[in-house]
């Protein structure tokens, strides 16, 4: 009765999470499992796109970067034998990517991005107004930080989310502890930020 | 409280993440256009990056106009016309050579032809979808495959 489960039905990392699931899909896929591929791009992609984004790169450019590093995965899956190192393989190559592509560190228009990505010319409530200000202030400093500081803080975050705990072993972060770097990233934020209270 | 400080790292992080997750999160589809990218019979490929103009800077999909894609030593520039439900594409493969192009569009199969010894090639009524195109280099020393990125075509 066993024999009766289909690989569509009931995938071998059906249910898995974490190393489990990596190392199911990653074995999967180097016979040739597409399903398993897809699998570990819908889990992986975030973290690949963070890491293209933290190292300066615009959105294009970041996108064609994540095409490029799957790519690159399985066509050398068989080099990579232990899915603990899946996620560090993944930012590594990442990060090499994007600096053999940036053509020149700058920083990003992000105050435009958000400026697009909420409705400022909506009359808002109040509340919702100061949030907004908030919000653009927060994506102002954070955009002025040193790349390095922008990389760590977005893996801090993606990290600090039960599906990517992995991200935080890749990291050394034991779980809930500010390393002291991100400390020193954070300290930069926050003077950031002040300094743009004059302005307000 | 002072407006628009943070008590704690915890707090700066956790909106921090918020914000981040409103204003840059992965755009939408692109697990799917990896997944197609990767649909391939052969992975054993070079990918060749979309050279985008400043002008052209927050446009991803294009409905007509040239796109230029490099890798290492070649260029493919292709034209879009729009020609009822799809487009045309003329393409240019710099250097020139006889080389086979195949355009995969998501849901719709992938239609194939060879660059003239110009380099030039013609494809009609190409779907409009997700594409990716792949240039197949069989040299007298090397034979490669290079693909361009999944994109909205």
């Amino acid at each position: 009765m066993t024999d009766a489960r289909t690989a569509e039905a009931d995938p071998p990392w059906e249910g898995l999470r974490g190393h489990d699931l990596y190392a199911a899909c990653m074995h999967e896929a180097r016979v040739g499992n597409r399903a398993a591929m897809n699998r570990l791009v819908t889990e992986l992609t975030p973290l690949v796109w963070q890491v293209a984004r933290g190292n300066g790169l615009d959105a294009h450019t970041a996108e064609d970067v994540v095409q490029t590093v799957w790519l690159a995965l399985f066509r050398h899956l068989d080099r990579l034998t232990d899915a603990r190192a899946l996620a560090a393989w993944l930012i590594t190559t990442t990060r090499r990517e994007a600096q053999r592509v940036g053509k020149k560190p700058r920083s990003m228009p992000l105050t435009d991005e958000l400026a697009e990505a909420v409705p400022s010319t909506q009359p808002a409530p109040e509340a919702e107004a100061v949030r907004v200000d908030r919000d653009r202030r927060l994506w102002q400093a954070f955009g002025e930080l040193p790349q390095r500081c922008q990389e760590l803080l977005r893996l801090t975050v993606l990290a600090g989310r039960a599906e990517y705990r992995l991200v935080a072993e890749t990291l050394r972060m034991p779980h809930g502890s500010i390393g002291p770097t991100r400390s020193r990233c954070l300290k930069t934020m926050r003077d950031l930020l002040e300094a743009q209270g004059g302005s307000a | 409280m002072k407006e628009g400080t943070y008590p704690d790292d915890d707090t700066l992080l956790a909106e921090l993440g918020r914000v981040v997750d409103q204003v840059d999160p992965p755009p939408a589809g692109l697990a799917e256009r990896v997944q197609f990218a990767l649909a391939l019979e052969d992975l054993d490929v070079e990918v060749a990056r979309w050279e985008r103009a400043d002008a052209m800077a927050g446009v991803r999909s294009v409905d007509q106009g040239t796109i230029t894609f490099t890798v290492s030593d070649l260029t493919v520039m292709i034209n879009l016309t729009k020609v009822g439900m799809g487009h045309r594409i003329d393409g240019w493969l710099v250097p020139e050579g006889e080389y086979g192009v195949e355009v995969r569009v998501a849901g719709h199969g992938s239609s194939s032809t060879t660059a003239d010894d110009g380099g030039r090639f013609v494809l009609d009524s190409v779907p409009r979808g997700t594409t990716q195109i792949v240039v197949y280099i069989d040299g007298a020393s090397c034979r490669r495959t290079v693909v361009t990125p999944a994109v909205v075509l």
